[in-house]
């Protein structure tokens, strides 16, 4: 099923239009501040007219890397840079041999002219390793058993583990950037989630005042929460490196680096015993789960039991498990795609021992009756009552469909937006925010043209400065939350003061005026064109203000449904079609959310089909470090995605960064289970798994 | 990787001369430079100089594919995307096209050559990573035995566990494939004695000779022939088990059978019991076919974590020989 009426794309790259509608979603129309427009920064995107961190190589640069550990556990013994120093270029190697404990821990850095004298420098350097006994996944420490025993009071026990991989985060461009020390000045060009962090976090380490450098962030080449959290060791490097030998440094992780050592979504593992009544009520039973860590400390949580099911009497215990691998980060939602994979599953294995249909028990066990009328529209929008009963299909070919939920809250933070509007008509609007691939850019704009009623062509958007007024980091989906309030409120403080100069030059009442449409109003009337009455301002034009404060927790919702075609004879899984419906709130740009949740749902299949960080078993090195081998979903494994923007009854902007990438791996999980007849239980759902659980159904 | 030189020879002639050039430490040649690159990239390999033979042109060559005299001939600079797009090709030898266009990705078909996807290397992680010391580079262990072993091959005696890359390489043994050489005395290879088993060298996969070069490939046309690949990933992504076949048919009964397996061991797999078997089945006896087609991956001794590539043998020869026959698979159906 594909997008039934898509819009022609004129010829040329310059001739798409900012607002080519997208026509395939008409039931979303209507419901934002803006339907058809396009990012802003769109074009620049894909032209590669947009300068990202890693596309800053300024003259006189000098290029460094970290020298890691090869191994998930050894002994850098010694080493020899006698070679590695003489190579062409090199400026400085700087080692201190010590015991790591996972692939990529690094132990020193080597700097130089460029970054093929580095590798060159790398190579020559000498290594001497001892290799360490290694750990490489949580079953390494904790058994994996099936809890025994029925729970009491119950007709039926239930009882299955569930397990899922290390995901990296895989962002397109990696971490790191480069800083440009000038001895009393300095710019910072970081790919970050949080520009204002990556000033604070400094500290010291560039020996200047906070006043006196400046962190440029214009584009973000994805983060998905890795890039979260101030500078990072590899902007730290840079800095250090560009103060000593006064010239640009630039340290971005290659691909390899990349996935070892800028965190990852922890593996985890969960043990669950339900005690169900026929009716489908629980009655009680034990959760148990462990995170896998790593060698970081905390983050492995599992956010099972999700809460949106009526769960009674079930008892949660929780463990991290370290290992040798790299520490975990936030991740688009930590804690809850890996949570809603075993508690979706979970629910459908359940079901089927009592004889019902997921989404009776779903609609008994809900709490929240958002979700159950999030439900009732997805099963009829995905064409539920198709479905064929959980292993009743025997042909090659069979379909399945499944459900998925999740739930989100975050606190915005609070942050400060200012806007002016210029003498010639033009407006700015500067928040010191950073556009990860969410739209930023073109919200803000967007915010900015309608509170004050003008077209948002004159609106030119300033973000990605740490001179701007201070935004929130990008992380907890409280971005728009946050800024689009605050922006709309710079915007109006703007327009009133606007206003208020053209009624004391005109000698009227600003109570009287307004602005729409581009034209300012008197009373109701055609007054001024909103040139004319820009330009009764001084040179300074007039600039509005508004900061927020910390806010209350805001709470989302979302419901996917998924429709699979699994090959039964291969075990290749085909996803087909997505229902995914998520709860926004109002919607500032109908386009950017509809992206971001298509995007969510994206992520979501990728995890659950084939991501996975394989540490090799004996050495605990990374064995598929790579795009090709750390597989991630293409083009031709994506199913026809419906975004539906659920805005019924709600108001505020609604976190939508990271909660519609929360119910997919539990929805296709729950779809291969019904395609094949036997649970899948353990992520990704590779062939070989696939044809294992048929092996199963059939004995 | 370190710098080096490039080289553009105008003839296959001048570019085995420069092999033997003694100013070079070590000289390659580099088509498309896909596999090549991967190798510079990881420090695998360090040549000072890279002979670029992806423009050369045998004399006399026109169109990277043609059919003259019944004879199919690739020129061995032929892109795989060239190979997926040809008309003549698609009538004259299907599997060809479809072996071509089912590997890696646009960008990957535009660049890569078809005596490039021949020669290149093996895709094994331990051997792709400088830091595992195996059997290809010197070492003494393959590490995939006791490690990570979900892609590696469930065929063949060892010491090494590769599975062989190539998706040309079956697609074209099928029709009995000739490779034509330059650069010593010999002028022609059948492709059938192009590769070898570890056992008998696993520091290399082929048995050209230094200086020999690839001029073309001929085949015979097979008109009823197909591949089938397995992958993971339908977008950018190796098979985990395929199959190139090319049948003979008398109305819908196999009269003779050309079977091989790709992704399965460290050479294209001939899979002559099943050819044997094939002989004589009615193609839309779904039965005969199956049972026939059930019997591929007999031999095998899959590794810890590859043996489900043991279900999914039969089921890729089984799909391809159905294609072959211009009949729809459960895919398709
Ligand atoms: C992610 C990815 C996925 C892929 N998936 C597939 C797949 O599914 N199936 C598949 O078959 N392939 C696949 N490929 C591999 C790709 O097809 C090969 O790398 C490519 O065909 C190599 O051709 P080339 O012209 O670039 O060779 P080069 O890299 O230029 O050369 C490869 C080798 O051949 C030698 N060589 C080249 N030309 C000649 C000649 N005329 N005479 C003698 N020696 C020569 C070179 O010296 C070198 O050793 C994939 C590659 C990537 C990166």
């Amino acid at each position: 099923m594909k997008a039934d009426t898509a819009p022609a794309i004129p010829a040329g790259p310059f001739a798409i239009p900012t607002d080519m509608p997208t026509l395939n979603r008409p039931m979303n129309l209507g419901q934002s501040i803006d339907d058809n427009t396009s990012r802003l920064d769109g074009i620049a995107k894909i032209t590669g007219a947009a300068r990202y961190s890693s596309d800053m190589i300024l003259p006189n640069s000098l290029y460094a890397r970290f020298v890691r550990c090869p191994f998930g556990a050894a002994n850098l013994e010694s080493f020899d840079d006698t070679e590695a120093l003489k190579v062409d270029g090199v400026i400085e190697i700087d080692i201190q041999p010590k015991e790591c404990q996972y692939d990529g821990q690094p132990v020193g850095h080597v700097a130089a002219t460029s970054p093929m004298a580095v590798d060159r420098a790398m190579r020559a350097l000498n290594l001497k390793w001892k290799k360490l006994p290694v750990k490489t996944q949580i079953t390494d420490t904790v058994k994996q058993e099936v809890p025994q025993g029925e729970v009491s009071g119950a007709d039926v026990t239930f009882a299955a583990v569930y397990s899922t991989p290390v995901q990296t985060h895989s962002s397109l461009e990696t971490h790191g950037g480069v800083v440009d020390h000038r001895g009393d000045k300095a710019t910072v060009y970081a790919s970050t989630q949080g520009t204002s962090s990556v000033r604070d976090g400094f500290g010291d380490a560039l020996g200047l005042k906070q006043s006196d450098f400046e962190v440029v962030c214009e584009y973000v080449g994805g983060g998905f929460g890795s890039k979260l959290g101030g500078p990072g060791k590899e902007l730290m490097l840079a800095a250090k490196l560009s103060q000593k030998f006064k010239r640009p440094a630039y340290v971005m992780c290659n691909r390899w680096e990349e996935h070892l050592d800028t965190g990852n979504r922890p593996s985890s593992m969960t043990s669950v015993k339900l005690g169900l009544k026929k009716d489908g009520s629980v009655v009680g039973g034990e959760i148990r789960t462990w995170g896998g860590t790593g060698v970081g400390r905390g983050g492995g949580g599992v956010a099972i039991p999700s809460g949106r099911y009526d769960f009674q009497g079930v008892d949660k215990k929780h463990n991290d498990v370290s290992f040798n691998g790299g520490g975990p980060r936030p991740f688009r939602a930590p804690g809850h795609p890996q949570a809603v994979f075993a508690e979706e599953l979970m629910l459908d294995e359940a079901a089927a021992l009592i004889g019902m249909d997921p989404l009776t028990i779903r609609r008994k066990l809900l709490k929240d009756d958002v979700y159950r009328e999030m439900m009732e529209m997805g099963a009829r929008l995905i064409g539920w009552n198709e479905r064929k009963p959980t292993g009743s299909q025997k042909t090659a070919m069979r379909i399945g469909y499944g459900i998925g939920t999740g739930g989100w809250g975050s606190a915005s933070p609070g942050g400060s937006a200012e806007v002016v509007i210029h003498q010639d008509g033009s407006v700015e609007s500067r928040t010191g925010t950073q556009d990860i691939g969410t739209g930023q850019r073109t919200s803000m704009g967007i915010c900015t043209a309608s509170a004050i009623g003008i077209p948002l062509s004159l609106v030119t958007v300033q973000i990605g400065r740490s001179t701007l007024p201070p935004g929130p980091g990008s992380g907890g989906s409280v971005t728009s939350p946050t800024t689009a309030p605050t922006m709309m409120a710079a915007a109006e403080a703007a327009k009133k003061k606007l206003l208020e100069h053209v009624a004391r030059q005109a000698n009227e009442k600003a109570e009287d005026l307004s602005v729409k449409d581009g034209q300012v109003l008197r009373r109701g009337e055609k007054f001024l064109s909103w040139k004319d009455a820009c330009s009764k301002l001084t040179a300074e034009g007039v600039t509005g203000s508004a900061s927020t404060g910390e806010g209350g927790r805001g709470a989302s919702q979302g419901v996917q449904f998924m429709k699979v075609v699994v090959d039964c004879e291969t075990g290749i899984v085909h996803p087909r079609h997505v229902i995914a419906i998520q709860s926004c709130g109002r919607v500032i740009c109908r386009k950017t959310a509809e992206s971001q949740i298509i995007g969510g749902v994206i992520q979501g299949i990728s995890y659950g089909m084939f991501e996975n960080k394989i540490l090799d078993r004996n050495t605990g090195a990374m064995v598929n470090p790579n795009l090709e081998w750390y597989k991630v979903l293409g083009p031709n494994d994506m199913p026809h995605i419906e975004p539906v923007l659920w805005w019924h009854g709600q108001t505020g902007v609604k976190a939508l960064g990271e909660p519609p990438n929360i119910p997919t791996a539990g929805a296709l999980a729950c779809a291969v289970y019904n395609a094949v007849g036997s649970p899948v239980r353990h992520l990704p759902l590779t062939p070989d798994k696939v044809l294992a659980a048929l092996e199963g159904a059939a004995s | 990787m370190n710098n080096f030189a490039i080289a553009r020879p105008d003839s296959y002639e001048a570019a085995s001369a420069m092999t033997r050039d003694r100013t070079y430490k070590l000289a390659v040649l580099k088509a498309g430079g896909v596999d090549l690159l991967d190798h510079l990239k990881g420090g695998l390999i360090d040549p000072d100089v890279l002979i670029d033979v992806r423009r050369v042109r045998e004399a006399g060559a026109k169109d990277p594919v043609g059919i003259s005299g019944g004879v199919i001939r690739v020129e061995a600079g032929a892109t795989l995307a060239e190979i997926a797009r040809s008309d003549e090709l698609l009538r004259a030898a299907p599997v060809l096209g479809q072996a071509a266009g089912d590997a890696a990705s646009p960008q990957v078909r535009n660049a890569a050559t078809v005596a490039g996807n021949l020669l290149q290397r093996p895709r094994c992680w331990y051997y792709r990573n400088a830091q595992f010391p195996c059997l290809k580079k010197g070492g003494s262990t393959c590490f995939a035995v006791e490690g990570e072993n979900r892609y590696h091959a469930i065929f063949g005696p060892g010491p090494c566990h590769i599975v062989h890359p190539s998706n040309m390489a079956p697609a074209l043994l099928v029709g009995d494939a000739v490779v034509h050489l330059t650069g010593s005395g010999r002028k022609e290879l059948p492709l059938s004695e192009l590769y070898h088993m570890p056992d008998k060298g696993v520091m290399s996969e082929n048995n050209l000779e230094a200086g020999e070069v690839v001029t073309h490939i001929t085949c015979r046309p097979m008109p009823n022939s197909a591949f089938y690949a397995i992958k993971e990933k339908q977008s950018f992504d190796w098979p985990v088990a395929a199959a190139a076949v090319a049948v003979e048919l008398n109305g819908a009964t196999i009269t003779s059978a050309r079977v091989v397996a790709a992704a399965v061991a460290p050479v294209p797999w001939w899979l002559p019991n099943v050819e044997a078997a094939l002989k004589g089945v009615d193609v839309a006896n779904d039965e005969a076919l199956r049972k026939a087609c059930a019997i591929a991956a007999e031999g095998a001794k899959p590794m810890t974590d590859n043996g489900y590539k043991v279900k999914m043998l039969p089921v890729a020869v089984r799909r391809a020989v159905l294609r072959s026959a211009g009949r729809p698979t459960e895919v398709e159906s």
